[in-house]
């Protein structure tokens, strides 16, 4: 009798050993981070309840949300959203032009690119100048 | 110098599941080929390992195995292309069913293939001499004709692990061999085999399959032709 590795044990542990390089991480990370974003979606809908009670209540939550813990947690959310689209880009460019050919260069872009505006946006969040500036724009 | 092989063997008389054995190997250098040292260990220490290989060349495609949780050709594969000072781990190809050792049923393998019609469908009358196309038609399909059906992409791919019906990598660029032939003719034929979900859309652009390819074709970009042709005629 032949052996036939069991379905999902198997392929779960194939997808961990398997070998990985930058095409597979790429996948990975755009699995992760759209389920990031899915879940982010519930919690995000799930805050703005609060608006069913009341401007005070809704008051609080901003005060909530503007501590420093609430203030890192969104400046990562930023990182997931920066991947995904910069990622999403990648793969219709891989799909509908020629990117196949040049997935590895476009990657190089999109991790470049993703670290350039998340650490724009980590100056523009937490720097007494950059909040002047965000402020400004209200 | 000394290497260590670390073979997965299964003997489905005996076994009920699949072990490790390690195999302590005298290497001459990092030249010697993965091959030669499985030829080693079965001829001079257990004459039971069981594996394919036929050309030990690189050209018949039957020697392919996951070495160090990487497919590849082990007569194409040179220990100094591995981590050689560690055990080297030699499996058979992933989510495959082990007949024994590192023999691995392909009849699915096959079954996917011939359903993408293998060969030239024309039905004008057979001309005296060969039937032509240009040098720039014919180039189209240079990279594509090049795979020798060992099945390390197949084998590689997240998608087909998790997808038994998906028809992989090896039959979807044997796909574009034919659609994309100026001379053949079964067009709208075949791409309607691929036009499913388990068929070129399955694919998730993951790059495995390229990166397994012992012969360098990049799949993934094939396949995305594949794609474009089938959007198109939806157009």
């Amino acid at each position: 009798m032949a052996y036939q590795p069991k379905p999902p044990a198997g392929w779960i542990k194939t997808n961990f050993t398997y070998y990985k390089h930058s095409g597979s991480w790429a996948w990975i990370l755009h699995r992760i981070t759209g389920l990031g974003l899915t879940a982010y979606i519930y919690v995000h809908i799930y805050a703005l309840t609060s608006l069913t009670q009341g401007p005070k209540a809704f008051d609080d939550e901003m005060k909530l949300f503007s501590t420093p813990v609430f203030k890192v947690l969104e400046w990562l959310l930023f990182s997931l959203v920066l991947y995904h689209a910069f990622n999403g880009v990648r793969i219709v460019l891989v799909d509908w032009a020629n990117g196949a050919r040049y997935h590895k260069k476009i990657l190089t872009v999109v991790y470049g690119l993703g670290v350039i505006l998340f650490i724009g946006m980590g100056i523009l969040m937490f720097s007494a100048h950059g909040s002047s500036i965000v402020a400004s724009t209200k | 110098m000394k290497v260590i092989l670390r073979i997965q063997r299964y003997n489905p008389e005996k076994d009920t599941e699949p072990y490790y054995q390690e195999f302590t190997l005298e290497a001459g250098d990092d030249k010697v080929r993965i091959l030669d040292l499985l030829h080693e260990a079965k001829w001079k220490y257990d004459g039971t390992l069981t594996f394919r290989r036929s050309c030990a060349h690189g050209v018949c495609g039957s020697d392919g195995i996951r070495i160090n949780g990487r497919n590849r050709l082990a007569c194409s594969t040179l220990l100094r292309d591995v981590n050689y000072r560690k055990p080297i781990v030699i499996e058979p190809l992933p989510s495959t069913a082990i007949i024994k050792d590192l023999v691995v049923d392909m009849s699915d393998f096959y079954k996917k293939y011939e359903a993408v019609k293998p060969y030239l469908v024309n039905n004008s009358p057979p001309p005296e001499h060969e039937r032509l196309q240009s040098n720039e038609d014919a180039e189209k399909l240079f990279e594509s004709a090049k795979c020798i059906l060992c099945a390390c992409c197949t084998t590689s791919c997240p998608s087909s692990w998790s997808d038994q019906n998906y028809i992989g990598p090896a039959a979807l660029l044997k796909a574009y061999r034919f659609a994309f032939d100026t001379r053949d003719d079964a067009g709208d034929e075949r791409l309607d085999v691929v036009d499913t979900p388990d068929g070129a859309w399955r694919c998730h652009t993951i790059f495995n399959c390229v990166e397994a390819c012992p012969k360098e074709i990049n799949i993934t970009w094939h396949i995305s032709q594949l794609k474009k042709r089938l959007a198109q005629r939806e157009m």
